[in-house]
């Protein structure tokens, strides 16, 4: 445990050698090399790039279920899964524009998981995660089989990438990079400002002792509904853009397995961080790509990746860089 | 202001409390002792809708609470601590006391307000050196006073301190009833606590009332209660006088 006299120590010494513009540096650097990565890298590179930070915004998104409110569910997948083909069927059978048909498929997430969640959050713990976790399942098998809606196993497709808004296009890995980056920038100082603020507080507290909060006087389901919205139309939202973004759906995208992953981004990154989350998303995505030749082998990656979190550093990479003396 | 009647509650074939009824008024300092599961706990727990109760209404203001989800009783102006603490572990003593105050006025108000009240309320305890301590880092002692802040932040107006006094030395016990005594006289908090320490409760409370197995066994002022001779057989034992 860091105490915080030996906290007060670090930081004063990271003051001492380092001036507050260079502790920005970082960010900075990151920021520059994310949005001229077009220009250098190869569309390959851009595409995982694109994909990773979908995967960023749905893990940062969690994290204010999971890191925040302290519940542990298994149903991202499911709502980013929704999002994508609501947005893709609006778009495609009925022929709204992505601006239309997006605010449209964001809202019914809500509204979905606002309906599974009032009273899926009554169970508590493993419960709560079991019933999730076939909630993924179920939603899944309805993407799988519903020929007629989602296209079944043959995939969905034919959506086209987003309309254009005024000189500026989204066709293209570039331009669709471009936008799922600004969505991620968006999203993440919104996520932020939730956290830091009053709610955010309610939230922690409910994470740490919910009897306590509930005694104090806080509607402790009613914060824990909120949360578990808000993560979904997170997913959802970057759902929608993974639609357009790939033109293409297909069922096993959204199976459980995406579900599981979200959970291991936001564990192995460290959870209640929101940045830990993100790290955690380019990581996995990197190692999922780089073994893309035998998938068999990630689930053993995973289990090792996961058991040694646990095991080393239950507060995952961010906890690591905390206790070496990075803020 | 409280009023509790026929209150009953069993755990499979054990009465914990049997058609306990009892009215608290307003600016009273009640205690509630009795031996160790005499039903003391449980009945706080009854009060604050943490427990429902198998029959019985408990009315505050002369509205029915009973059965509430504990966050409406808590919002009708009841407080409490726990026997056993609680304690959010990761958050600083401020931070613990502000939820308290962001619970109470809600997250949207004034920030300054809220600080305000925060730190009100930390000074009053006498936690100001440790404000930016980490709660995990506090002795149970500071934990209790950290908790009990915490309920004062709410401003309630009717308290539930279960056992607060326990693990205290004579010095601190002191304390603590000149504080519980400033807050039920200056800030007008109805004060209703179950304690072992008697030397706290004869000091501190106007009325008390003991229970045992479950029902209400005495009531009276603590000169009453000294004397009476159910009360010295059953919780204090055979042939022994309280001095």
């Amino acid at each position: 445990m860091v105490s915080r006299n030996k906290s007060n120590i670090n930081s004063f010494r990271m003051r001492l050698f380092y001036p507050r513009a260079i502790r920005f540096l970082p960010i900075v650097v990151i920021m520059v090399i994310l949005i001229t990565l077009p220009l250098y890298a190869s569309s390959y590179i851009v595409f995982v790039a694109a994909i990773a930070l979908l995967y960023a915004i749905v893990a940062a998104g969690y994290d204010v279920l999971l890191g925040y409110t302290g519940q542990l569910s298994f149903c991202q997948g499911a709502f980013y899964g929704i999002g994508a083909y609501t947005s893709a069927i609006l778009t495609v059978n009925y022929g709204w524009s992505f601006w239309q048909a997006m605010p449209v498929a964001v809202l019914f997430v809500g509204l979905i998981s606002a309906i599974i969640g009032y009273p899926a959050l009554r169970l508590r713990g493993a419960y709560f995660a079991v019933t999730t976790f076939f909630l993924a399942h179920f939603v899944y098998l309805i993407f799988l089989n519903e020929v007629s809606l989602t296209g079944g196993p043959l995939g969905f497709r034919g959506i086209r990438p987003p309309e254009p808004i005024g000189p500026l296009s989204f066709e293209g890995i570039a331009n669709g990079y471009l936008l799922i980056l600004f969505s991620f920038i968006i999203i993440f100082i919104l996520l932020r400002m939730l956290v830091n603020s009053n709610i955010g507080l309610i939230l922690k507290s409910i994470a740490q002792d919910d009897v306590l909060a509930e005694s104090i006087g806080i509607n402790v389901a009613a914060y824990k509904l909120l949360s578990f919205v808000i993560s979904a139309i997170v997913a959802g939202y970057a759902g929608t853009l993974f639609a357009h973004f790939f033109g293409i759906l297909h069922p096993t995208t959204f199976s459980w397995f995406l579900s599981e992953m979200v959970v291991i981004m936001t564990l192995v990154g460290g959870a209640g961080t929101l940045i830990g989350p993100i790290l955690g998303a380019g990581i996995v995505t990197f190692i999922l790509e780089f073994l893309r030749f035998a998938p068999e082998i990630r689930y053993i990656a995973w289990a090792i990746a996961l058991i040694a979190i646990l095991m080393f550093e239950p507060k995952g990479l961010m906890g690591l860089l905390k206790r070496m003396g990075v803020r | 202001m409280l009023k509790v009647m026929g209150l009953t509650k069993s755990f499979g074939k054990l009465v914990a409390v049997n058609n306990l009824s009892f009215t608290v008024s307003e600016g009273e300092r009640v205690a509630i002792i009795g031996p160790n599961g005499a039903g003391k706990t449980t009945t706080f727990n009854l009060i604050t809708g943490h427990l429902k109760p198998d029959r019985g209404v408990v009315e505050f203001y002369g509205r029915n609470i009973t059965g509430l989800k504990p966050y409406k009783i808590c919002r009708a102006g009841i407080g409490r601590t726990f026997q056993i603490v609680r304690a959010f572990p990761d958050f600083t003593v401020f931070e613990h006391v502000l939820v308290g105050a962001i619970s109470r006025y809600g997250p949207r108000a004034q920030m300054d307000l809220l600080k305000n009240q925060a730190e009100n309320v930390i000074q009053k305890l006498g936690l100001s050196a440790k404000k930016n301590t980490l709660v995990r880092n506090l002795t149970i002692v500071d934990k209790k006073r950290v908790e009990l802040a915490t309920a004062l932040a709410l401003k309630p107006k009717l308290l539930l301190l279960d056992e607060l006094m326990a693990g205290l030395n004579p010095t601190e016990i002191d304390e603590y009833i000149e504080l519980l005594k400033r807050l039920n006289e200056e800030d007008g908090i109805t004060l209703i606590v179950v304690e072992h320490v008697m030397r706290a409760v004869m000091k501190l409370c106007n009325r008390i009332i003991v229970m045992h197995y479950g029902t209400k066994l005495a009531e009276g002022t603590p000169m009453e209660i000294a004397t009476n001779r159910d009360v010295i057989e059953a919780y204090l034992g055979e042939g022994v006088t309280y001095a």
